[in-house]
């Protein structure tokens, strides 16, 4: 004889199975159920010390992540059930970590991106395996305080600034982004100078300004590559480092003498600064920037110069 | 007209397809679990319930009520299988059925977060063993169930060996789970 009460159970355990699984695709989508929020605090400790000492500048953003292209990006979230912050910053492969459950027990760990696939670990066996889909990072930490904890984390959208010279030391440059918007500055202190401005796409950086300037670079961890052009057929490789105030762009529009004068510092992470102020058609060396708060001499008078930010429009067509 | 007695001893092997296929059901539920938990990418969901502090103790307590349900399940088996010179209450039976049903039923959600959240981990003993007896425990229910599709044709021991596997391992799950959870961060809601 042929029971069917057996099956009749079996189906409704599976059926309800099926009913929990599809609850939970509709819970876990981005910024849903498990409430990633930007753990900004948690961002600025121990992982990029040796990167951005300050807390300004951490990662680049505007990263796509379609497997295969390099992702550039901080992601900030929590695990799903509230005990664990995470911030992640990743730099081309590599991957870097910073776990706080908020009992005084806080984690660094390091590790890689490979594609959409991020795996890090510390030597005492917490380990931290995601995948990167769209704007949000979902994966698991595991033997963290004795658990594994499922966690989902947020891009999270953060100045940069990166600077340096050309390979030949012709030209000092600085680039700020912000999100997917870059601007930039490149001198050489005396009568070359070109501001620019574009976008950063993924791991590529690309900027452009008036009478052929421009830059082509490309982030990889936290250094970026490329070849600069200040205008005017010159062109030179150069290379730059994510770096920590005071290095960045600085403007100044200013009336001399009543005629309009813009000046652009590029400024280096060690106080180094080159900049040209542009009267007219006339080009000379900036009057020198004093970084304390930003205030500079010149025709007689102080003036006060501004920090320039990744989404602002410096370059008129 | 002549009645057939109600219990026939059947041909002998006349049980063991019906045998064979509920192991190899069973077998085959446990393996596509483990595979699907090991090999899907983990991913977030909140077993949000009301009333507890966290879904790791809403999963824990969920576990434990299903124990209890077990529990009575088996202490009613073995009321039920008693000789029939001393059979138990008929209401008996529908209590050790029901009490099995809930008890599956409440471990759906724990198990559901289980794999799709946490995946089939190895970092530790403890959660390799659990990793492994959840596999054992759906399994060796798949099996009951299928076995007990043709119980009269089964031979006496199948039923109590099968529901011994997945009681023994249900208590496993739930010391390598709830009551590990209990004990290092305490019992509460």
């Amino acid at each position: 004889m042929t029971r069917r009460g057996p099956l009749v159970t079996l189906s409704a355990v599976i059926v309800l199975a099926a009913i929990f699984l599809w609850a939970n695709t509709l819970t876990a989508k981005p910024g849903s159920a498990a409430a990633p929020t930007a753990a900004t605090s948690a961002g600025s400790t121990s992982p990029w010390e040796t990167a951005a000492p300050s807390a300004s500048a951490a990662a680049t953003s505007g990263a796509s992540t379609s497997a295969g292209n390099t992702v550039h990006a901080l992601y900030a979230g929590r695990s799903s059930g509230d005990e664990v912050t995470v911030a992640i910053a990743i730099n081309g492969g590599k991957a870097a970590a910073d776990l706080n459950a908020g009992l005084a027990s806080e984690v660094s760990m390091q590790g890689s991106v490979s594609g959409d696939e991020v795996t890090m670990a510390t030597k005492n066996g917490i380990g931290l395996e995601g995948y990167l889909s769209g704007q949000n990072m979902f994966g698991t930490i595991t033997g963290f305080l004795g658990q594994s904890f499922p966690f989902s984390a947020e891009q999270a959208v953060v100045e940069a600034v990166y600077s340096g010279r050309s390979a030949g030391n012709q030209v000092t440059l600085a680039v700020v982004t912000d999100g997917g918007k870059a601007t930039g500055y490149v001198c050489n202190g005396k009568n070359v100078e070109a501001w620019l401005q574009g976008s950063v796409n993924g791991n590529q950086v690309t900027l452009t300004g008036n009478n052929g300037a421009g830059l082509t670079g490309t982030l990889s961890g936290v250094a970026m590559f490329g070849t600069v052009s200040p205008g005017g057929g010159l062109s030179f490789p150069f290379s730059a480092e994510l770096s920590p105030h005071p290095a960045g762009v600085y403007q100044a529009r200013i009336t001399v003498d009543s005629l309009a004068t813009r000046i652009g510092w590029a400024v280096l992470p060690d106080g180094t600064q080159v900049g040209v102020a542009v009267t007219g058609q006339k080009k000379y060396a900036a009057p020198p920037l004093d970084l304390s708060n930003d205030s500079f001499t010149l025709g007689g008078s102080s003036h006060t110069a501004s920090d320039v930010t990744g989404n602002q429009t410096v370059v008129s067509p | 007209m002549t009645t057939q007695p109600v219990a026939v001893a059947p041909p002998r092997d006349q049980w063991a397809k019906p045998l064979l296929v509920a192991v190899l059901g069973g077998c085959a539920f446990a393996l596509a679990l483990g595979l699907y938990a090991r090999l899907h990418h983990p991913a977030t969901y909140a077993l949000d319930v009301a009333g507890f502090s966290s879904p790791l103790y809403a999963k824990a307590w969920l576990t434990t009520a299903a124990v209890v349900f077990a529990a009575v399940q088996v202490v009613t088996s073995y009321w039920i299988s008693r000789q029939p010179a001393n059979p138990a209450p008929a209401w008996m039976a529908a209590v050790h059925r029901w009490s099995g049903r809930l008890a599956i039923l409440l471990t759906v959600p724990v198990i559901v977060h289980c794999i799709y959240s946490l995946g089939f981990q190895t970092y530790s003993a403890r959660v390799y063993a659990h990793c492994v007896l959840g596999c054992i425990f759906y399994g060796a229910f798949v099996a009951k169930m299928l076995s007990l599709v043709r119980r009269d044709t089964m031979p006496r021991w199948v039923l109590p060996v099968l529901g011994g596997v997945v009681f023994a391992s249900l208590i496993a799950l739930w010391a390598t789970s709830a009551l590990w959870l209990f004990a290092t961060r305490g019992v509460h809601s």
